[in-house]
């Protein structure tokens, strides 16, 4: 699983210029079992305002900061200065794109990506001769 | 919404903390920075806002419950402090993992700030939802911007 750090250049530039605001959220990836777990850090982002879509073969993992702030608010000090968290990944041809499971709680996103049947490791016994 | 805060300068978004990194070895004579800022990235992030009738203070502080943050106010100045475990790895009890990435903070944190002067400290709320704590600090009665009724002056 590499980071897709190359833009797209095909994307429309109405697009790419809003992703520019956008935060990388830092992640977690480990593998465990017969899959491959994605753990996000994505404070603000609800259930509702996250959006996770596979394409191409290219993971997009996106989601929206909702935050209720009153009007007329005016920042003193500021470390968080985008609304949206974006982080994309290439995935390699064994995770089963359809099977993928996610969960978010207390703005931690968990992917669950399952490696497709034939991928799993399989035991291979030796006869003796 | 915090769209808004672009115009502070407060440093370099943080997709380009690499390229920040590298410019601050090239040349190091920095400005001055705040005494308890600190390196970009850290956990939990902290944004500090004013309203008239407010100061209120929001930590990112994603994983974490109510009950797992603490926020106490001494002198003026704010500490949040916590720590976030370690996922729970031997609890599931599966096979082995292999790790290829972490970055996500793990263990105790504390950050402090300063506050502005004239707050209503025991009124202090805190509000935790989604990963984000917000404190809500009130202004004093007395700082808080009044109008003045101008007079009309008779014309007699």
């Amino acid at each position: 699983m590499n980071e897709v750090t190359r833009r797209d250049g095909a994307q429309e530039p109405a697009k790419r210029e809003e992703r520019k605001e956008a935060l990388v959220p830092a992640v977690d990836i480990f593998e465990q079992g017969n899959a491959l777990h994605v753990i996000a850090d994505m404070p603000g982002v609800t259930r509702e305002s996250l959006s996770i879509e596979v394409d191409n073969n290219i993971l997009t993992l996106e989601g929206e900061v909702k935050l209720d702030m009153p009007e007329g608010l005016s920042a003193i000090y500021a470390e968080v200065r985008a609304q949206r968290f974006m982080r994309r990944f290439t995935l390699s041809h064994e995770i089963q794109a359809d099977a993928i499971e996610a969960s978010i709680e207390n703005g931690v996103v968990h992917l669950v990506l399952p490696k497709k049947e034939i991928h799993r490791p399989r035991r291979i016994d030796v006869k003796a001769a | 919404m915090f769209g808004d805060l672009r115009r502070f300068d407060v440093g370099q978004p943080q997709g380009l903390d690499w390229f920040r990194q590298w410019m601050d070895e090239v040349f190091p004579d920095s400005p001055a920075a705040d005494i308890r800022s600190v390196p970009r990235g850290s956990y939990p992030m902290i944004n500090v806002g004013r309203t008239d009738d407010a100061v209120r203070v929001y930590v990112f502080a994603a994983g974490l419950t109510a009950e797992q943050l603490e926020v106490s106010i001494q002198d003026n100045v704010l500490t949040v402090s916590g720590k976030r475990e370690a996922p729970d790895v031997a609890a599931e009890g599966q096979a082995a993992r292999t790790d290829f990435r972490r970055e996500r903070y793990q263990g105790e944190f504390s950050r402090s700030l300063a506050l502005p002067d004239g707050l209503d400290i025991e009124r202090t709320e805190a509000h935790f939802r989604d990963g984000i704590c917000e404190v809500r600090l009130p202004k004093r009665e007395e700082l808080k911007p009044r109008r003045i009724e101008i007079q009309a002056q008779d014309a007699s």
